[in-house]
């Protein structure tokens, strides 16, 4: 407690520090820059009010800054420290109170957000310095844990660039805090980044990486939209609303057709008159074999915060997965549920690649016996209904003949599909939406015919997940979206499951080409979703094929990718001291690079002086040796004298060289090559040394 | 002094040694919290920024070891000082064909931070605090630079053969001059003292800079010399170790000369100086005195 009072506070003279080295205003507005800069990408992913007080704290020290600044006094912490202490303590309860924990990733990094802010406004000495750019360093890999975009990446830049300018200033009390001075730092930086790529580069591609997390923080909770494990009415057309991306396939082949792109998320088989819910997840799914069509595809998927992955109807495989981003240990197994459903260990908290192979059939066998009676309760209550049912089924005592019947009458009857339907807040919803409203969306028709299809003795279930997708002809791969959410249904039919899709009894257009051509064109359908070929949508394509293409080879870099890469290479045939002997002579050889470099660059500049040595050498060597103290204009005259026929050309060596290196108009880049000319044509004229010599 | 031993010296690549400093260390430290926790939530853009910031880091000490390398350092001089002041051994650094940017000299707890143009040759003096009467050695010098970013600092030795002088610390109030070698009178030297300034004159060569009226010659009046009342009146005096009180031990017998010699000096009286095994015969001028207080800098400390 009393080294941090030490650290944060104004003590009296003589407790204070000994070693404090007061930073100047100059090094104070760099370092606020730095920290203004590595705070903004994070910005967006801390609460608002944690946001605005982070940025607040910095701007206010600047206010501090410039006010001393334009009376004159020294650099002053005008806030006490006590006040900060305990305006972090206060902080620090509060985020608290908004995460529900503290002890977590989200919470510390909203702290250290707020922190540097904190440490910021009384900042004094060179070494609180050093610990601000230390936890602005820090601070930059943070915004990596929301989002790895490009546009993430992108905005790191800046603050790196500030990172070299900061230090800079840190090594240099007099720092000038003017414009021409931070894009001097700033360009230093980034040259000294770039004679750092190829380390960079090698440390990227060598380093290797974890195959699971060495720890994992208690529970983070992210608000990820997506499905969720039950289902009302409106929970499906609400996420219809959304233009953000679930996932990403890759397939080996052609894809296949859209009415067979049902992919396979929660399955409901709970209801209680208005939701459905899940089953607690039972193992016993089963890999199913068969002659039909096998596709082989590799799913990218977005963080859900949920155990689930998305496979097509029916995988034949276990998926394998890439990705270690995984939370928790021994995470990264990932399984069949008895419902079918492909399950992971620990919930998707980043994006993750799995691949496996599907069959593309509507129809497998039930996993056990058990399913049939939880399959087959109905709901009490919708008489009208079960009225109906009652009839339906006299008439179709065959169950496929049946569900054939339903399907009809949702064909025949005057149903709608659309995304604004009316509320049905009846004690009866069943009855009202298919006798009264008869508008609806793809959960109302796929809850209203799992209840008919119990009401008439057959088990029959819920099945969410996405159906559709869209392909992005840049780069060949298929984008499904939120608005791609679709809920549809199972019935047993011979001891076996089969899929019914009633959303395309009523809206045949829905399975094929997605949900623009299937609502009414009032429907607030998202942009993305719809089909128009407008510039916006080909735009918005070409952005996310970049964005896969970032995804596959920058993001996903992972472990097994890595080994890929180095297979390809033939890096891991080398034996460990030959990849050590290697790597140090890369660095050797890099260092070697770049002071050639620097050589070469010097020689360039300094051209005019080569020229100039080259003119003393010659003369030296003619018998006229240039004095220590010498300067080219009156070495030159004295030259002039001993051989006054080259007087022209001797005074114009003096001159030009004397301008090039002192003058004021060598400073304009045409000016300086005029003048490069012109000494280098005097230096021309005169004749070799052993002439000069005789003369 | 060997002109050999007074040879410049480039400082290449064998010479610099490269350490971080305690900033380097604390970067590096968090680089490496960096990657753990890149490692750990496999991020990918984490691992690469850390990694280019790994690149600037090891950029930065090229950049630390190329503003030294090249640099040629020569011994100029060194200085004489009474013993508690400060004596000034002065070095020229030749910066070659780069800038050379915050380059720090080091030797006997002295040190001095300076830049260097391309092209330039600077003198740097280095003022070291004397202690104690003697020769002064300059000793191992430190040539260190922390340019740029201060994440590392690189460092050569180099070793100049520069003898500095010490003379004794002059006593602080010592007794006027004893009488002189004529017999002139005592308060001919007793009213010879800064207070009674009686006009300028026109500077002569060999009039000490103690008298120059440096706020004339400041002002572009030209040159003068104060002249003091009894300066002229001061006759030739001899400083004798064996006139001195018996109950004075070396060290203070030695202040007391050298305080003599310079009230001596001060009054432009010629003086001449005895120390066991050694003496010098009248004279006043720079070099003589300077002499006479080197011949008391290295008196023996047991006679």
């Amino acid at each position: 407690m009393r080294a941090a009072a030490l650290r944060l506070g104004r003590w009296p003279a003589t407790l204070r520090a000994p070693r404090g080295i007061e930073l100047s205003q100059g090094q104070i507005v760099h370092l606020g820059m730095l920290l203004a800069l590595a705070q903004w990408p994070l910005a967006p992913y801390v609460p608002p009010w944690i946001a605005i007080s982070g940025v607040a704290f910095i701007a206010l020290r600047f206010v501090f800054v410039f006010r001393e600044r334009r009376r004159r006094s020294p650099a002053t912490t005008p806030v006490p420290a006590w006040l900060l202490v305990l305006a972090a303590a206060a902080l620090a309860f509060l985020i608290r109170r908004n995460y529900g924990y503290f002890v977590g990733r989200d919470p510390c990094v909203a702290f250290l957000f707020v922190l540097v802010g904190i440490k910021f406004l009384e900042v004094r000495t060179l070494r609180d310095g050093t610990l601000l750019v230390c936890l602005a360093i820090f601070l930059l890999v943070t915004p990596f844990f929301y989002s790895q975009s490009i546009a993430a990446a992108l905005f790191a830049l800046p603050a790196i660039a500030a990172v070299g300018a900061a230090l800079d200033a840190l090594a240099d009390r007099d720092v000038k805090a003017t414009f021409t001075s931070v894009r001097r730092a700033w360009r230093r930086t980034f040259v000294m980044i770039a004679q750092g790529l190829p380390i960079a580069a090698t440390l990227f591609i060598l380093f290797p990486r974890l195959a699971s997390p060495l720890w994992g923080l208690p529970a983070d909770r992210t608000a990820a939209s997506g499905l969720s494990d039950s289902m009302s009415p409106g929970s499906i057309s609400e996420l219809s609303l959304s233009d953000a991306v679930a996932f990403r396939v890759d397939f080996d082949g052609a894809p296949p057709p859209p009415r067979l792109r049902y992919w396979r998320g929660p399955v409901l088989s709970l209801f209680n008159g208005r939701e459905w819910r899940a089953l607690s997840a039972q193992p016993g799914g089963r890999l199913l074999q068969g002659e039909a069509p096998l596709v082989r595809y590799s799913v990218t998927l977005e963080a859900n915060d949920h155990p689930w992955l998305f496979a097509l109807d029916f995988p034949a495989t276990l998926p394998t997965i890439d990705a270690g981003g995984v939370r928790g240990n021994g995470g990264g197994l990932a399984g069949y549920s008895r419902e079918q459903q492909l399950i992971m260990r620990a919930p998707v908290a980043q994006a993750i690649r799995y691949t496996l192979e599907s069959l593309l059939v509507d129809e497998y066998p039930i996993a056990s016996p058990r399913e049939i009676p939880q399959n087959s309760r109905a709901p009490p209550g919708n008489p009208r209904t079960r009225d109906f049912v009652r009839r339906l089924r006299e008439r179709n005592p065959d169950d496929r003949r049946f569900i054939a019947a339903v399907l009809r009458w949702f064909h025949d009857e005057p149903f709608f599909y659309t995304l604004a339907p009316p509320l049905l807040d009846e004690p009866e919803p069943v009855d009202m939406f298919l006798f009264d409203t008869r508008r609806g969306f793809c959960e109302h028709y796929a809850s209203a015919f799992v209840v008919m299809l119990r009401d008439a003795g057959i088990p029959a279930r819920v099945v969410t997940g996405y159906q559709g997708g869209e392909i992005n002809p840049r780069g060949n791969y298929m984008i499904v979206r939120q608005s791609d959410a679709h809920a549809w249904a199972e019935a047993v039919i011979d001891g076996r499951w089969h899929r019914f899709d009633p959303t395309a009894a009523v809206a045949p257009s829905r399975i094929e080409r997605g949900l623009y051509g299937s609502v009414p064109a009032s429907d607030p359908v998202p942009l993305f979703a719809r089909e128009d070929g407008s510039w916006l949508k080909g735009l918005q394509l070409a952005v996310d094929a970049i964005n896969h293409q970032w995804r596959r080879h920058v993001i996903e870099f992972n472990r097994d990718r890595q080994r890929a890469l180095w297979r390809e290479w033939k890096i891991d045939a080398f034996a460990p001291w030959q990849m050590v002997t290697a790597v140090a002579a890369g660095v050797v050889g890099w260092a070697l690079a770049v002071l050639l470099a620097f050589a070469l660059r010097r020689k360039r500049r300094e051209r005019a002086i080569a020229l100039w040595d080259s003119a003393c050498r010659r003369l030296a060597r003619a018998g006229l040796p240039r004095l220590p103290y010498e300067g080219p204009l009156a070495f030159c005259k004295r030259a002039a004298l001993r051989w006054p026929q080259f007087d022209i050309a001797l005074r114009a060596i003096g001159e030009s060289f004397a301008a090039l290196r002192y003058g004021t108009a060598a400073s304009r880049e045409s000016e300086r090559v005029a003048l490069l000319a012109t000494l280098e044509r005097a230096i021309d004229a005169l004749p070799r040394a052993a002439r000069l010599r005789a003369l | 002094m060997a002109p050999a031993d007074r040879a410049p010296v480039v400082l290449r690549h064998s010479r610099i040694y490269i350490l971080p400093t305690r900033r380097g260390f604390a970067v590096i430290a968090t680089l490496l919290l960096m990657l753990l926790t890149s490692l750990n939530y496999a991020l990918s853009l984490g691992l690469a920024v850390t990694f280019l910031l790994g690149g600037l880091v090891a950029a930065a000490l090229l950049h630390t070891f190329r503003n030294l390398a090249g640099i040629e350092v020569k011994p100029l001089a060194a200085g004489d000082a009474f013993a508690g002041d400060e004596l000034v051994f002065t070095l020229s650094l030749a910066a070659g064909s780069l800038d050379r940017r915050a380059i720090t000299i080091a030797a006997n707890r002295a040190q001095t931070t300076t830049s260097v143009a391309a092209g330039v040759l600077a003198t740097v003096p280095l003022a070291v605090r004397a202690e104690r009467r003697g020769r002064f050695p300059l000793g191992r010098v430190t040539l260190s630079s922390a340019y740029p970013l201060a994440l590392w600092r690189g460092f050569a030795y180099v070793h100049f053969p520069l003898t500095g002088v010490v003379y004794p610390a002059p006593e602080p109030s010592a007794p006027p001059l004893p009488a002189g070698d004529y017999g002139v009178d005592a308060q001919a030297q007793g009213r010879g003292d800064e207070s009674d300034l009686a006009g300028l004159r026109d500077y002569q060569r060999g009039d000490p800079l103690q008298r120059v009226a440096w706020k004339a010659v400041a002002r572009g009046a030209g040159w003068f010399s104060k002249a003091f009342e009894g300066t002229a009146s001061g006759g030739p005096v001899t400083l004798e170790w064996a006139r001195l009180p018996s109950e004075l031990d070396t060290e203070a017998r030695l202040s007391r000369l050298a305080a003599w010699v310079l009230a001596a000096e001060r009054s432009a009286r010629p003086f001449a100086l005895s120390l066991p095994g050694s003496a010098l015969p009248h004279a006043v001028d720079p070099e003589h005195r300077r002499a006479a207080l080197t011949a008391l800098a290295l008196f023996p400390e047991k006679p």
